[in-house]
């Protein structure tokens, strides 16, 4: 595992992170490390820690001490926009989608904003980045559903175009919290095996949390397991697996127990 | 026909109104313009993007009481005067909204209330400069456009101008920012806008366009007094276009089309009760057609309801 106190080379480097919810110490002191084109599955128990420290990292929360290095330089306190800017994309655990804008509006704006056009007050969007846009949505299947107002289309279509307003903007580190939520077993091997492909095509750095342990294991390159707010175990799926404490806490007994 | 043929019979029809209109029909028109854009300013916030003001009249005053400043005081001539208008107006709005945009939803609402109540009581007592309650007299247009079907043809061309602005800024990568701030701030912070200023910038447009109409009406009215900043002033333009449809770039104005044409109506047979008449109507179109006047015609901009937000 590389060292996040070195943070060379590291696209993501966190040092010491520490967030409380009043008497609740939701993230306790978590170092982590991802390398560039890193696939990286963050496990663990409900209450663990894991979406808090998705929030910590993009930004949406404030953390208590400690320090986040993005591609090198260190983004503690930045608000959102401006991480986005950086190259960080998210998704979150509640799809979070423009709903009365069609799927090809919600892909469109986040073009327009990654090209920096939005407080452009002159050209007509409509045609602005459609090809674009629309390339995307076929990418992630949703090229049928391009005119249709985002809000009534399927959940799992709700997932995928939310994948795909994060992949609008070209982030180097996209962020996946639980992307799988509420899908059926099938469906969520279609989309992070999709989230996979775009990554290896791209060169994109992927962190996401995921409750189905079947899918985890099924993609993931590298695992961190968090347990109340710290980060229990780190590796390679088989050693991840292996691992003592984590069956203990999370995966259940061992088979041989 | 054509939405394109629609519209150009509506340009000759305003065109050859003059021709056939009494002078007080044309002062209806002008009028109708008149609100109609201040309401359609308003909506850029309300409809597209999601903020409710309670505090417009600011912007309108702001707007009336600018080139009637310099007329009455700096002896300016109106065609001089009158760019004064959205240029005080979106000064103003600058100045609240730089701190109205860090509040949403009722404090957002009450904060601009607040505002423009101060916006009137320094209209109100500061006398020495504005008049105070007995306001400023004799703000007319040049004799050129002292008659009413001229002033209506100088309204119809700046408000015409006006609308055509907004619905480019509608339409623009902006607007479509600024519904996305609409939809979902959250995920707007995530495809990198910056959400408080967007509101900003809008606020500023909003704000400038209002002050726009105040300036049109200081002159069609021939005076100006502290009651365009009070709240009920406020009230017009989301009465307006709550009326008309906020989910329509076009709702305000057929928004203030029936609420002037209603009012006439009305009030020439019962003035009292004008107000009874339009709470009525508020509650009609509200609970029965929940796209406005706009939505008697089959518009529905947005296709899924508003009440599928959730």
């Amino acid at each position: 595992m590389a060292d996040p106190s070195s943070r060379q080379g590291l696209i993501l480097a966190i040092l010491g992170l520490r967030k409380h919810f009043g008497g609740v110490q939701a993230v306790n002191g978590v170092d982590l490390s991802v390398e560039p084109g890193d696939l990286r599955a963050i496990i663990g128990p409900n209450g663990a820690g894991k979406t808090t420290l998705f929030n910590l990292i993009s930004g949406d929360l404030r953390h208590d001490t400690g320090r986040i290095y993005f591609g090198g330089e260190e983004v503690s306190g930045l608000p959102p926009h401006r991480l986005c800017r950086r190259g960080l994309g998210r998704t979150f655990q509640i799809t979070s989608i423009f709903r009365r804008l069609s799927a090809l509006e919600n892909v469109q704006t986040a073009f327009l904003s990654h090209h920096r056009r939005h407080y452009n007050i002159l050209l007509p969007a409509r045609r602005l980045y459609r090809d674009e846009a629309l390339a995307l949505l076929e990418r992630v299947g949703l090229r049928e559903q391009a005119g249709k107002p985002s809000g009534i289309l399927a959940h799992g279509d709700q997932r995928r175009l939310e994948l795909a307003i994060a992949l609008a903007g070209a982030p180097r580190l996209l962020l996946l919290d639980e992307p799988t939520a509420g899908m059926a077993p099938r469906e969520r091997h279609e989309i992070m095996a999709l989230v996979a492909r775009i990554a290896g095509d791209t060169g994109l750095t992927v962190v996401f949390t995921e409750h189905d342990m079947d899918v985890v294991f099924a993609v993931a390159r590298r695992i961190t397991v968090l347990h109340q707010g710290t980060v229990l175990a780190e590796g390679a799926p088989a050693e991840v697996r292996a691992n003592g404490d984590v069956q203990r806490v999370y995966l259940g007994q061992p088979v041989t127990a | 026909m054509p939405r394109a043929g629609w519209l150009g019979l509506l340009v000759v029809a305003l065109a050859v109104a003059p021709l056939a209109l009494p002078p007080f029909f044309l002062q209806l028109l002008t009028e109708i313009a008149i609100v109609g854009l201040f309401a359609t300013a308003f909506n850029l916030l309300m409809g597209f993007g999601g903020m409710v003001s309670f505090g417009h009249a600011a912007y309108f005053a702001l707007g009336a009481y600018a080139p009637a400043l310099l007329v009455k005081r700096a002896g300016l001539p109106m065609l001089l005067a009158l760019p004064a208008a959205p240029l005080a107006a979106a000064a103003g709005a600058l100045l609240f909204g730089f701190f109205i945009v860090r509040l949403s939803h009722t404090y957002f609402a009450m904060l601009s209330l607040a505002f423009a109540q101060i916006v009137f009581t320094v209209i109100f007592k500061w006398k020495a400069l504005t008049g105070g309650d007995d306001g400023l007299l004799d703000v007319w247009p040049p004799a050129a456009l002292k008659s009413p079907a001229a002033y209506y043809y100088f309204t119809l061309a700046v408000v015409g101008l006006s609308l055509l602005a907004l619905r480019l800024i509608v339409d623009s990568p902006f607007g479509y920012a600024l519904r996305s701030v609409r939809e979902n701030p959250r995920r707007a912070r995530f495809i990198g806008i910056d959400v408080r200023r967007h509101q900003l910038v809008a606020f500023v447009i909003s704000g400038a366009f209002s002050g726009v109409a105040g300036g049109l009406f200081a002159f069609y009215n021939g005076s100006v007094f502290p009651d365009f900043a009070y709240f009920t002033k406020s009230f017009e333009p989301l009465v307006v276009a709550l009326l008309g449809g906020v989910q329509s770039f076009y709702g305000p104005l057929a928004g203030a089309f029936g609420f002037k044409i209603l009012e006439w109506l009305v009030s020439r047979q019962w003035p009292v009760y004008w107000p009874l008449f339009l709470g009525s109507i508020v509650i009609v179109v509200i609970v029965v057609l929940p796209y406005g006047f706009v939505g008697l015609a089959g518009g529905r901009p947005w296709r899924t309801r508003p009440a599928a937000k959730a």
